[in-house]
């Protein structure tokens, strides 16, 4: 399984993981990691319903998404992982995911967030997520859809 | 309500006011810059503030975008009658000139037109 993307995005599936970087990366499945959406059936079938022809969904607790990620990567098929937030999928590359670029789509405004994009708000705790995969290697970007401008977050902190 | 992209609810607004005349019935939303769980919050407020107890229905872009997803999680939890996705202008006028007919009549017709509406030349 080739991971196509990384993908920080509150909005989890919806317009531009599906339509823009779906389409162009070629996406065959979504992986979800949420612990709880993983564990709801019911918000589960509402993500998945509306999902076009060809593009599958799963939703994995992170336990799950360390466990697997590193074997499935192995096969085939091209998956587009898919986190709520910075802290979860940091959380994956400890856990020893190969990570080895972050893209960072919607992150809103919401209480203790601050304005670095706009579509994307961080607070304290998202700014040193970003330090900590740069000081690992790891590139942090943020780019909403195809074709946009791709912002280095650790430059605009 | 008509909820999608951009600022593509407000131009179905506009289009069908130069077609149709003033339209009181129908609330136009962008999903521009909010969370799914904000989008889902402002067309609550929207619902509590306009619907006065009738039935509405969700007009929507893609099926597979927030703004899908949001109509969804209202339909699940009884807040709009049905919700209608991939819409086009042909729809929309059908639904203005027609949803005073029972849902069961009302869904096949704006279908309907809308699909026999597409196509290409030549």
């Amino acid at each position: 399984m080739t991971v196509v993307l990384f993908r920080v995005d509150e909005r989890l599936i919806h317009g531009q993981v599906v339509v823009g970087w779906g389409r162009l990366l070629e996406a065959e499945s979504l992986v979800v990691v949420s612990d709880e959406l993983a564990g709801s059936a019911s918000e589960q079938e509402i993500y998945r319903t509306g999902l076009p022809s060809g593009l599958e969904a799963d939703f994995w607790t992170e336990a799950m998404a360390a466990a697997r990620l590193p074997e499935v990567m192995e096969s085939d098929a091209r998956i587009l992982v898919l986190t709520p937030d910075l802290g979860t999928m940091w959380r994956l590359a400890v856990a020893g995911v190969p990570i080895h670029e972050v893209n960072v789509g919607g992150l809103h405004a919401a209480s203790g967030r601050e304005s670095v994009l706009p579509y994307v708000y961080l607070d304290p705790d998202d700014r040193q997520r970003v330090r900590d995969f740069e000081a690992a290697g790891v590139r942090v970007t943020a780019q909403d859809v195809p074709g946009g401008v791709r912002v280095r977050l650790e430059r605009v902190l | 309500m008509i909820v999608a992209h951009g600022g593509l609810a407000e131009g179905f607004l506009s289009a069908l006011t130069r077609v149709a005349g003033p339209q009181e019935n129908l609330w136009p939303l962008s999903n521009e810059a909010l969370s799914g769980e904000a989008l889902t919050a402002r067309l609550g407020e929207l619902l509590d503030a306009r619907a006065r107890g009738r039935e509405v229905f969700l007009f929507t872009d893609l099926d597979a975008g927030s703004c899908g997803l949001a109509g969804r999680r209202l339909l699940a939890d009884d807040r709009v009658r049905a919700v209608f996705f991939g819409i086009n202008l042909p729809l929309l006028i059908e639904f203005v000139f027609r949803q005073a007919e029972p849902l069961d009549k009302l869904v096949p017709l704006m279908i309907t037109k809308s699909r026999a509406a597409l196509g290409v030349r030549p």
